[in-house]
């Protein structure tokens, strides 16, 4: 039994990996499952599994091609006898062969190899006395025994941890030491003997080996790759996204962007989740004459424990104002696709673009797809050296008269200014107005004050000024906004 | 666990041939989903589309097993009054009304107000037992003493704050009510619970959790057809081919919403009753409200009626 779970343990870790939240509750539900239908009808198993442990369609998506591929392994015969298998995972999966497709498990690759080792066909004409192999892997190779040399595959790659294995390159230094770990240096002396030895019998069984040795690398290449797709495919994507998170925005190349779109849809998505529960709870307003009576009757009718109509919360306006010149871009790029990501709990954005003319590009982001959207944003806005001065103005005259105390302004730029007029009065003068006035700084906060950054005269004018140059960045800020807003 | 009627759960086989004798032909997921549910004493949550039976299966559960259906329709605003219990409170009243009298008589000799309080702590919380509760569903479920289904109904529709309430029922099949204490279910007698889901909104990972997850798809023209013939029994084999042809190819449509088994089903009855040997475009035509619910998915069906109905025709 306890074989049986370590087994499923491992395929958890391996869903997990796959992006399936297991939980060690759903794990232990998925052990009792496992007890209770056993290993003997593999898609009776399947069910069960993915109906304890993959909770929506898409996981459950997943979690199959996660099976057919853990749980299988078509090279060898049926592996019988399950219970003085060792531990490790792969044998129980002959026993999965065995019931889906029995006529198959020797067809494929299998046949190949048996033709390949030339063990005991019946076709093959032998007018001498063959000789046996004399190293062990030679005896094993032609002794025709998959099952055994499937074990000892599996072995072997538990003894050089092949589930450690992390980029596709390992793939030949893993082969070469599984190869090793089950003998293959025996087998090679042996061949090489016999071809020394150089009598018919001789060469014809050190053919027989060479041929039954290179199937088996073959085998073994498979072997590995197959564990590589386990447990290093999903894990190295993790790894990149990790480093794409942390990696500075200005750094991503253009390869990169479909995978940060990801990212920050996954991020996006979190925050929802998290905030649209929150909302709830924040609730006073309007007296609910219908309820309140209702639960006040166990009191004799005295109103004193008062129900609340649950009001609609105040969503946050925000405000965006990027700056799109050249060295900023990316950054108001990956900005505005966060807080367009959150249209759900964040419906009111309105969005600015400039370098020295102020323009609205709410409509835009909305209408187009983002890429399209901040394509035209660049063309339209991006040319001409950055005027924070001239901005400003632009929004005094345009957007101040909207915005009111529950407006929050973000604004994300470098603030250098090139040696212009700041005009950090209207920033004061917004300051004054709205909620919250923040500005996001790519730069260290070291330059803040060098050369022609005018941040030294615009950060009193905010209520918070940040440095933000990743995604993790981002998402603490955007998760502040969404925190004090709500 | 031990209730009336084990042996049609005893293995997922059995469960599918009991269920077709009530006429709910189901796919190998549903059977595996109830039969891991009674043995593993856990609630399953339903989802798929509208209209691919997840009521059903709970329906067709309690009547296969002979046990009482105790349904919960969930909405917004459901609470704990309405789902767990709620005190009498009239009775309550009208017996402090009455007990009025008898209470000189227990405060007989009694001096002062140290001493009477003291003798009225004698009798315990009276008015807060289990004779003036008023159990609602969740509570009844838990005290059947037969056990019996439990039917949540569209858990989505109600609030967060119910789905939280749910968690205790559902992960160790008791309840705790403040004045009384925690109810348990009696042991081998757990009701076997079966929450259903419309994906409107996603149900939180805490509830997830703690039940066997399920999804109905809809089913493919073979189980589809089986389906239609159990529940309409009258109906030509040709024809039951045939209009199942046509409903699987409007589901690859573009629709608003699209026909689910329920309408596969009235649409198999109206034909019936019209008479019907074999689809033509023109009864089709007149009988497409039946199956299609928007104004706009009908002109956008009536549209391509001629082919369908024609490779429908073809197909049987």
């Amino acid at each position: 039994m306890t074989e049986m779970h370590d087994t499923l343990v491992n395929f958890v870790n391996v869903l997990r990996t796959a992006d399936i939240k297991v939980s060690p509750a759903e794990t232990l539900d998925a052990m009792a499952a496992l007890d209770l239908v056993g290993f003997k009808d593999r898609g009776f198993l399947k069910n069960s599994l993915s109906m304890v442990l993959s909770k929506t369609p898409e996981e459950k998506e997943s979690f199959d091609s996660c099976f057919e591929r853990f749980f299988t392994f078509d090279k060898f015969t049926a592996y019988n006898d399950e219970r003085d298998n060792g531990s490790d995972d792969h044998f129980d999966d002959g026993d999965f062969d065995q019931d889906s497709n029995p006529s198959n498990s020797q067809g494929g690759k299998g046949g190949g190899e048996g033709s390949g080792q030339g063990g005991g066909e019946p076709g093959e004409e032998i007018d001498f006395q063959p000789l046996d192999p004399e190293s062990e892997l030679g005896k094993l190779l032609l002794s025709g025994n998959r099952m055994e040399l499937m074990i000892k595959m599996a072995e072997a790659g538990r003894k050089v941890e092949v589930n450690q294995i992390v980029v596709f390159t390992q793939k030949g230094l893993y082969t070469r030491k599984i190869m090793d770990a089950m003998g293959l240096k025996g087998l090679q002396d042996e061949v090489g003997q016999l071809q020394e030895d150089g009598g018919r019998p001789q060469t014809h069984l050190a053919g027989r080996l060479k041929n039954a040795r290179d199937h088996l690398r073959e085998q073994v290449r498979d072997y590995v790759e197959k564990q590589f797709f386990l447990h290093a495919d999903e894990s190295g994507k993790q790894l990149r996204e990790e480093l794409l998170k942390k990696v500075k925005l200005s750094n991503l190349e253009k390869r990169n962007f479909k995978d940060v779109q990801e990212i920050v849809f996954k991020m996006a998505k979190k925050l929802v989740a998290i905030h649209s529960k929150r909302r709830k709870t924040f609730k006073r307003g309007q007296l609910d004459v219908r309820k309140t009576l209702r639960n006040n009757m166990q009191y004799d009718g005295m109103l004193f424990d008062l129900k609340w109509k649950s009001q609609k919360v105040d969503r946050p306006k925000v405000m965006c104002i990027c700056d799109v010149s050249g060295s900023v871009s990316n950054y108001s790029r990956f900005l505005l696709m966060f807080l367009y990501s959150l249209a759900e709990i964040l419906p009111k954005v309105r969005s600015f673009a400039f370098s020295s003319d102020l323009g609205e590009v709410t409509q835009l982001f909305q209408q187009t797809k983002l890429e399209d959207a901040m394509a035209k944003t660049m063309r339209d806005y991006g040319n001409g050296s950055t005027d924070y001065g001239q901005m400003l103005m632009d929004f005094r005259s345009h957007c101040l008269k909207d915005v009111d105390s529950k407006t929050t302004i973000i604004i994300l730029g470098d603030a250098r200014n090139n040696y212009g007029d700041p005009k950090s009065e209207i920033l004061r003068e917004m300051y004054d107005k709205a909620q919250r006035v923040i500005w996001l700084n790519p730069e260290p906060k070291s330059s803040w004050t060098v050369g022609d950054a005018e941040m030294k005269k615009y950060a009193p004018c905010c209520h918070q000024t940040e440095v933000c140059n990743s995604l993790t960045h981002l998402e603490r800020v955007v998760a502040n906004l969404l925190r004090v807003a709500v | 666990m031990a209730i009336k009627n084990e042996h049609r759960l005893k293995d997922v086989e059995t469960i599918k041939d009991n269920f077709e004798t009530f006429d709910y032909i189901c796919s190998m997921e549903i059977a595996t989903a109830v039969f891991l549910a009674y043995h593993l004493e856990k609630p399953v949550l339903i989802e798929g589309p509208p209209g691919v039976g997840k009521t059903e299966l709970a329906k067709t559960t309690a009547d296969m097993l002979d046990l009482p259906c105790i349904r919960l329709q969930c909405y917004e605003g459901l609470d704990e009054s309405k789902a767990i219990y709620e005190w009498k409170y009239g009775k309550q009243l009208l017996y402090t009304q009455v007990l009025k009298e008898t209470l000189g008589d227990i405060l007989d000799g009694a001096k002062g107000l140290t001493e009477s309080v003291a003798k009225l702590h004698e009798f315990g919380d009276i008015f807060f037992s289990e004779d003036f509760l008023e159990p609602r569903p969740l509570l009844k479920a838990l005290k059947a003493e037969e056990s019996c289904v439990l039917l949540i109904d569209e858990v989505d529709k109600s609030d967060h704050e119910f789905e939280s309430l749910l968690l205790e029922m559902l992960s160790d099949y008791q309840l705790s009510i403040p004045e009384i204490g925690t109810i348990k279910a009696i042991p081998d007698k757990k009701p076997l619970v079966f929450l259903t889901s419309n994906n409107t909104r996603e149900i939180s990972d805490a509830l997830k959790r703690r039940c066997l997850h399920l999804y109905i798809p809809f089913p493919d023209a073979d189980l589809e057809t089986r389906i239609v013939k159990a529940r309409v029994p009258d109906i030509p084999p040709r024809l039951n081919q045939q209009l199942v042809t046509f409903i699987q190819e409007l589901r690859e449509m573009d629709l608003k919403k699209v026909p689910a088994i329920s309408e596969t089903i009235d649409w198999a009855r109206a034909l019936i009753l019209l008479h019907t040997e074999s689809l033509e475009p023109e009864l089709v035509r007149q009988t497409l409200n039946v199956i299609l619910k928007f104004q706009e998915d009908v002109e956008t069906v009536q549209a391509e009626l001629q082919g369908v109905t024609n490779r429908a025709v073809k197909a049987s």
